[in-house]
C-alpha cells in the first residue's frame, strides 16, 4: 500500500545517515533556520499494538533537530549530546507527526533545541536537546 | 534461539518478532548478571549515521527496547509504556561492534517502574540512560 502524501507545502528532506534513510523519509517545509519537519507513519514504525514505536520518535527527533543544529551552525559537524524525551500520547499507522524545532540557545559550541511533536495539532511527544559543534572549544 | 555467527554468545535470545523492533534491530537478550538484565545488538550498515559512528536515535531505540521488555518483566504486566527517557550521548560506536545494553531496576511501584540503562563496547561507554515507564 502506497502510504498517504505529505501534506501540500511539504518536500523530501535529502537525508544522509544510513539510519535516517532506513526509517525515512521525512519531509520538510519552510527556510532556513525556521523548517517544520513531518513523516508519514507507516507499519515500519509502529509496536506489535499498533502504535508509533518510541524509537521512532525519538530517531525522528534526533534526524529533525539534527538538520535544525545545522541551520544554526552552517552545516559544521554536530553530534547529539543529550535528548530528553516525553511521550505524551500514542500515534498510529497513517498519522503525520509534525514538528517546527525551536532554537532554545546557540553558544560557540553548544545548541540548544526544543519540540513540541504534533498529530492533528495534539502534542504526542516532546524533546529538548544539547548538540555540541565539532572542533570548537 | 542461540546465534554465534555474528559474534553472540551461545543463549542469545532474538526478542525482535516485529515492527520498528524488528525493522531497527534486530536485538538479542543475553543471560542475567545478577539484577542486571543485559541485551544485545550487532551493529550493522543500517545503524549508522553519515560519520560512520552508530546513529544516535538507534541508540535511544536500543535502550527503549532493553528498557520496556525488563519493565514488562519486573512488573509481570502484559505491556508497558514509555513515559520518559533521558539519553545522554557518550561516545561512539563502529560497524560490526556488538552494543551491549545493561538495565538496572531502580524503583519498581504499583503503576510505575524507574530504570536506569547503559550502553557499551565490551568496557568503553557509549551511552547512559534513565526512565520512566507506565505499567498498562
Amino acid at each position: 500500500m502506497t502510504p498517504a502524501p505529505p501534506p501540500p507545502g511539504f518536500t523530501e528532506t535529502r537525508l544522509v545517515d544510513p539510519f535516517e534513510l532506513h526509517i525515512g523519509p521525512v519531509f520538510e517545509q519552510g527556510a532556513k533556520g525556521e523548517r517544520r519537519f513531518g513523516f508519514r507513519v507507516d507499519e515500519r514504525h509502529v509496536n506489535m499494538r499498533g502504535v508509533i514505536h518510541g524509537g521512532m520518535l525519538m530517531t525522528f527527533a534526533d534526524a529533525a533537530f539534527g538538520q535544525a543544529a545545522w541551520d544554526a551552525c552552517d552545516h559544521a559537524n554536530v553530534v547529539t549530546l543529550n535528548m530528553q524525551s516525553q511521550f505524551l500520547a500514542p500515534a498510529k499507522a497513517g498519522d503525520w507527526v509534525e514538528v517546527l524545532p525551536v532554537l532554545t540557545r546557540r553558544t560557540k559550541s553548544l545548541i540548544f533545541l526544543r519540540g513540541d511533536f504534533t498529530v492533528d495539532g495534539l502534542a504526542v511527544f516532546c524533546v529538548s536537546s544539547v548538540w555540541k559543534i565539532l572542533g570548537v572549544d | 534461539m542461540s546465534d554465534v555467527s555474528n559474534g553472540l554468545p551461545p543463549g542469545a535470545e532474538n526478542i525482535s518478532r516485529g515492527g520498528f523492533n524488528l525493522h531497527a534491530g534486530p536485538i538479542w537478550r543475553l543471560a542475567d548478571e545478577g539484577a542486571v538484565r543485559r541485551f544485545a545488538l550487532p551493529v550493522g550498515e543500517k545503524h549508522m549515521n553519515g560519520s560512520g559512528s552508530v546513529h544516535g536515535g538507534l541508540l535511544m531505540t536500543f535502550a527503549d527496547i532493553s528498557m520496556s521488555q525488563t519493565s514488562r518483566a519486573v512488573s509481570g504486566a502484559a505491556g508497558c509504556s514509555t513515559v520518559s527517557l533521558t539519553c545522554d550521548f557518550v561516545g561512539p560506536a563502529k560497524l560490526g561492534e556488538i552494543l551491549e545494553c545493561r538495565v538496572r531496576v531502580t524503583r519498581l511501584t504499583r503503576t510505575m517502574v524507574f530504570l536506569s540503562a547503559d550502553i557499551g563496547v565490551g568496557e568503553r561507554p557509549v551511552a547512559v540512560a534513565t526512565g520512566l515507564w507506565k505499567i498498562v
